[in-house]
């Protein structure tokens, strides 16, 4: 009894009951901040985890030590005399008597404590379009840590689509770490320190979601389609992916394997790609979009952990990224759930810059692929602009005149009139650095490849020259209006274009102005933009013919 | 186990309960059917100034003689060749310059013409479908063009990817003289002995207003529509000949393999499969379910054990086709040369797994859930409501198939699915294999999977010559 007594003479009891009123008051405090916004998810086991562990230091410290008035001493050494344990014990009282009254005013009037207010932000509004060809209801937001957000809510059907755009590409890789972008489109489905590989496509498929990825020498795009159910599931698993990501070594291992069979069906047992590949290295001697995105097979082989490391750390990172969302949700969700679960990511110091510029094309290059085939392949390749170069759509009006539908110019004549070709396409690269603007023929078996050649290029000088009709530029703007419709219908052609434009563009709301846009050009600026990209110096050729064909130089 | 991955199996496991109940209804329509058969489907949607086309003829690809493969296919190619007053380069012209599409294919049991217009351009729609079906030109010279560039497309298709020829090889090994064994584009032999009067024959015997089905859906008037619809096709005729009948096909039982030799290669394709429903099968859905958790979504088994975990393919899939008889089941992918033999190894046994063990509830709620969340984004627009309609319509389905499948999906039962998968996915013992790689580096290897047939891809067909 004299020991019990003697906890009691030293407020061992108080502190145990005062320790306690602090710890529900602290629990309390976290859950309410924590249910709101601006703590991670660990933070309340952790609390709970601090507060256990310090309940038997604090007997023990209650026990052992003992406020003097010179100072704090060990209880033994204290003269029993000259002891203040009682006046301690009256603090004691008082600040529990505090804690109760705080605690009581927190549970039965949270909104009375005005004063915690300033730490739980209210969740942002984001910013609406400035411009009023944008429809009014898209927000944009960036948070704290540099992350882009752009929400448009569309309640046509009870889904979600999201894409994450990374700004991660070919154009970032260096000799020996080819196709390591591509490579982390595959790795980013394979497990973090919080679940296994394999775990992540689980969890989406059985709340019913759709997800894939793809690369591009400029972007890798990480999109997510599910019910609206799905919501805060999706948030957990795309910020757990972006800060938690772990290399699995076998899972990492095996799926070099993967791309290394995505490789043999998408490029060496693929003509296209086979010639593509090649002419992409040739027109451009400088800058990285000479590397193929699914990287060459020796450094598929040999990519390091460091490698994968540095890569993720560096372009993986909230402030190198735009999350683009569009469906059945609200900006108010939307936000909340961004400031909850990316928020907390930190961010890193911007990527470095691609300093590398192509240097100017001084001559004609010409390669040849050797490779069984029936049918012989021609691409022709020019150098031309980057996405935001008004130069750039003025091309893709001019490729439309060219190659779109059945009547293009180029179908017409070297398809349906002459035979040359059994099918003509092109495209205009639309990337952060200058690219190209690629021509696409396949011949008949035992086709002309240099009439083919001398047919295309005479066509392309033609229009440089002569430019092209008025009926042939409203027909070009008719089918970029329908294209633009078209992206519209859906949530997920909404979202990539929103994010196209945002990340291309560098402001979603450019999107809207495009039919404006493609009404003010003009047939002479079509002919100029071919004068000044067809030209010869300009210009690398490729062609794919069987090993056996002598017919091309 | 950190925190988090406790939260989020908490909250899987909270979702895994119960499938999500979601379906989907199709919106009112207009249904009208004139005197001759025809039949016309219509909705307003306006969310978007578009309109989509869906019109079917049904037939297609099965009333092609064996020997006369690809017909239906290059006569719904050449409707886009000129029709009306219009010749081949001023009906592409008249389509491209209001940047609209409008194609037409032809799939194993109808030709398909497909569109989307803008709203502005709706009397042209009108104008150009009327022309294409009632008055092509069927030029002389257009088609001889079109089936020399076919043929030659296909040399050119078998020098790229083969993923998209496989499975025409595989149905054409599975299913043999049967007319679901016929290529639905032809073969470079059989486009070469087709002539100008078959395909006036064709259009003749099996084209026609009783065989047709237009559905739009889209920013314009249904009433003015219809209007404009009744007076381009109510004197249309009806098709001289009735749609041919045949047997169901048989499954196959034993085993064999045909080799398709491609030398130099440095990738094996495969499509392993069997006969297996048609679309009428009762249990659609319990299929559906099995299917999707077999290898039809990412997580199926047969990806997370050949792509993820043993890494050898980029895609494995499980494919139903399913037409108005039996169609095909197969297992179909690729692999690297070397592991050829590991990969059909496993395909085989995961077969057996399936038959055997089956799903458990968790799997089989994650695969509703699955199901039942991609299913929106399928009839989202104008041109996918068109193209349901068409396909219900043309199969003599009523709109519950759609309207009751997500209650179907839902209420799926565990035991129903399990007898489901013994009855429609075939035993291991009985496969027909089609095999596509370089034949000097597999042939010995493959020979322990049954009989083996042999020819060279650069054979001008997709079945081996009797």
């Amino acid at each position: 009894m004299a020991w019990f007594a003697e906890m009691r003479r030293r407020n061992v009891f108080k502190v145990a009951l005062l320790y306690a009123i602090s710890s529900w008051l602290i629990v309390w405090f976290v859950g309410a901040i924590q249910s709101d916004v601006v703590l991670p998810n660990w933070t309340e086991t952790f609390t709970y985890f601090v507060l256990i562990a310090g309940f038997p230091i604090a007997l023990w410290f209650a026990w052992t030590y003992e406020f003097t008035p010179s100072g704090l001493r060990k209880a033994d050494e204290v003269d029993q005399t000259q002891s203040i344990v009682y006046k301690t014990g009256q603090k004691l009282n008082s600040a529990m008597a505090v804690l109760v009254v705080l605690g009581v005013l927190a549970v039965f009037g949270q909104r009375l404590l005005p004063k915690f207010e300033f730490l739980v932000p209210g969740i942002p509004e984001g910013a609406a379009p400035v411009s009023d060809k944008a429809p009014a209801e898209i927000r944009s937001l960036t948070l704290s840590n540099g992350l882009e957000i752009v929400v448009w809510p569309d309640h046509d059907i009870p889904n979600v689509a999201m894409y994450t755009y990374v700004r991660a590409g070919g154009r970032n890789e260096y000799p020996g770490i080819t196709g390591l972008a591509h490579f982390f489109e595959h790795l980013m489905f394979l497990g973090t320190e919080n679940l296994e590989p394999g775990e992540f496509d689980r969890i989406s498929e059985a709340a019913g979601g759709r997800i894939n990825g793809s690369t591009s020498p400029d972007v890798t795009i990480y999109r997510d389609w599910f019910p609206k159910s799905a919501l805060e599931t999706i948030f957990q698993l795309e910020a757990d992916r972006f800060q938690n990501l772990e290399l699995y070594a076998d899972a990492v291992q095996s799926e070099r394997e993967v791309v290394y069979s995505e490789r043999r069906s998408s490029v060496d047992n693929n003509n296209f790609q086979k010639l593509h590949e090649q002419v992409q290295a040739t027109a451009f001697v400088a800058h990285p979009y000479q590397f193929p995105v699914i990287g060459w097979p020796s450094d598929i082989e040999s990519w390091t952990e460091e490698d994968l490391h540095r890569f993720y750390r560096t372009y993986y990172a909230p402030n190198n990224r735009t999350v683009v969302i569009v469906g059945d949700v609200t900006t108010e969700e939307v936000f909340g759930l961004a400031e909850k679960h990316f928020a907390p990511i930190p961010a890193q110091p911007q990527p470095e810059q691609v300093r590398t510029v192509e240097p100017e094309q001084v001559g004609a290059r010409r390669v040849v692929v050797k490779a069984p085939a029936q049918a012989p392949l021609l691409h022709v390749a020019f150098h031309s602009g980057t996405a935001s170069d008004p130069q750039t759509l003025r091309m893709s009006l001019l490729l439309d005149i060219l190659t779109a539908g059945e009547s293009s110019r180029l179908h017409r004549r070297l398809v349906e009139d002459e035979g040359l070709a059994l099918s003509v396409g092109a495209w205009v690269d639309e990337g952060f650095d200058p690219g190209l603007t690629y021509f696409y023929l396949t011949l008949p078996p035992g086709g002309d490849l240099e009439g083919a050649e001398r047919r295309l290029l005479e066509e392309l000088a033609l229009v440089a020259s002569e430019g092209v009709s008025e009926q042939e530029l409203t027909k070009a703007r008719n089918i970029l209006l329908a294209e633009y419709w078209r992206d519209l219908a859906t949530i997920s052609g909404k979202t990539g274009a929103l994010g196209d434009f945002e990340v291309f563009h560098g402001d979603y709301e450019w999107l809207f102005n495009r039919p404006a846009d493609a009404e003010a050009i003009t047939t002479e600026s079509l002919r100029q933009v071919a004068a000044e990209v067809f030209v010869e110096n300009n210009m690398t050729v490729g062609a794919l013919v069987a090993p056996d064909d002598e017919g091309v130089e | 186990m950190s925190a988090l991955r406790t939260m989020l199996v908490l909250v899987f496991a909270g979702l895994g309960g119960t499938a999500l109940a979601q379906g989907v209804t199709l919106p009112e329509y207009h249904f009208v059917e004139l005197d001759n058969g025809a039949v016309f489907i219509l909705t307003e949607k306006r969310d978007v100034p578009l309109i989509g086309v869906t019109a079917k003829i049904r037939g297609g690809a099965v009333t092609d003689s064996n020997d006369k493969s690809g017909l239906s296919r290059l006569f719904a190619e050449m409707l886009e060749k000129g029709a009306g007053e219009r010749d081949a380069g001023s009906f592409a012209e008249a389509v491209d310059s209001v940047g609209a599409r409008l194609s037409a294919h032809s799939g194993l049991e109808s030709i398909t013409i497909s569109g989307e217009f803008l709203a502005r351009d709706a009397d042209l729609l009108v104008e150009l479908l009327a022309d294409m079906l009632r008055t092509p030109i069927l030029s002389k010279a257009e088609f001889a063009k079109l089936r020399d560039r076919n043929a030659d497309l296909l040399r050119a298709a078998k020098d790229g990817d083969l993923r998209s020829l496989t499975s025409v090889y595989g149905n054409a090994w599975l299913f043999g003289e049967h007319p679901y064994g016929n290529p639905i584009g032809g073969d470079e032999s059989s486009l070469e002995g087709l002539r100008h009067d078959d395909l006036l024959d064709h259009y003749q015997d099996f084209v026609g207003a009783d065989r047709l089905v237009v559905s739009l859906v889209g920013d314009f008037d249904a009433t003015e529509m219809i209007n404009q619809l009744t007076a381009a096709f109510s004197d249309w005729r009806r098709a001289a000949q009735p749609l041919p009948e045949f047997d169901a096909p048989a499954p196959e039982q034993g085993r064999r393999v045909l080799l398709v030799d491609k030398p130099g290669a440095t990738q094996t394709y495969f499509w392993v499969g069997n006969v297996g429903v048609a679309y009428g099968y009762g249990q659609r859905a319990e299929l559906d379910i099995a299917n999707t958790l077999f290898g039809g979504r990412f997580t199926s088994l047969l990806v997370d054990e050949m792509r993820t975990k043993a890494g050898l393919t980029y895609g494995v899939r499980s494919v139903l086709v399913r037409p108005s008889l039996p169609g095909s089941f197969a297992i179909v992918s690729y692999t690297k040369t070397e592991s050829t033999v590991v990969a059909l190894d496993l395909a085989l046994e995961l077969l057996t797994r399936l038959r055997v063990e089956g799903f458990d509830d968790e799997l089989i709620t994650s695969g509703k859930n699955y199901i039942l969340g991609q299913f929106p984004p399928r009839l989202e627009t104008a041109s996918q409501l068109a193209s349901q309609f068409a396909a219900l319509q043309a199969a003599g389905l009523d709109e519950s198939y759609i309207n009751d499948y997500g209650a179907a999906i839902a209420g799926a039962a565990s035991e129903d699915i399990h007898a489901v998968i013994s009855s429609a996915y075939p035993s291991p013992d009985d496969l027909v294999f089609v095999i596509i790689g370089d034949a000097e580096l597999i042939r010995d290897d493959i020979a322990k999977y049954g009989p083996v047939t042999e020819m060279a891809i650069t054979e001008p067909r997709f079945r081996p010559q009797p």
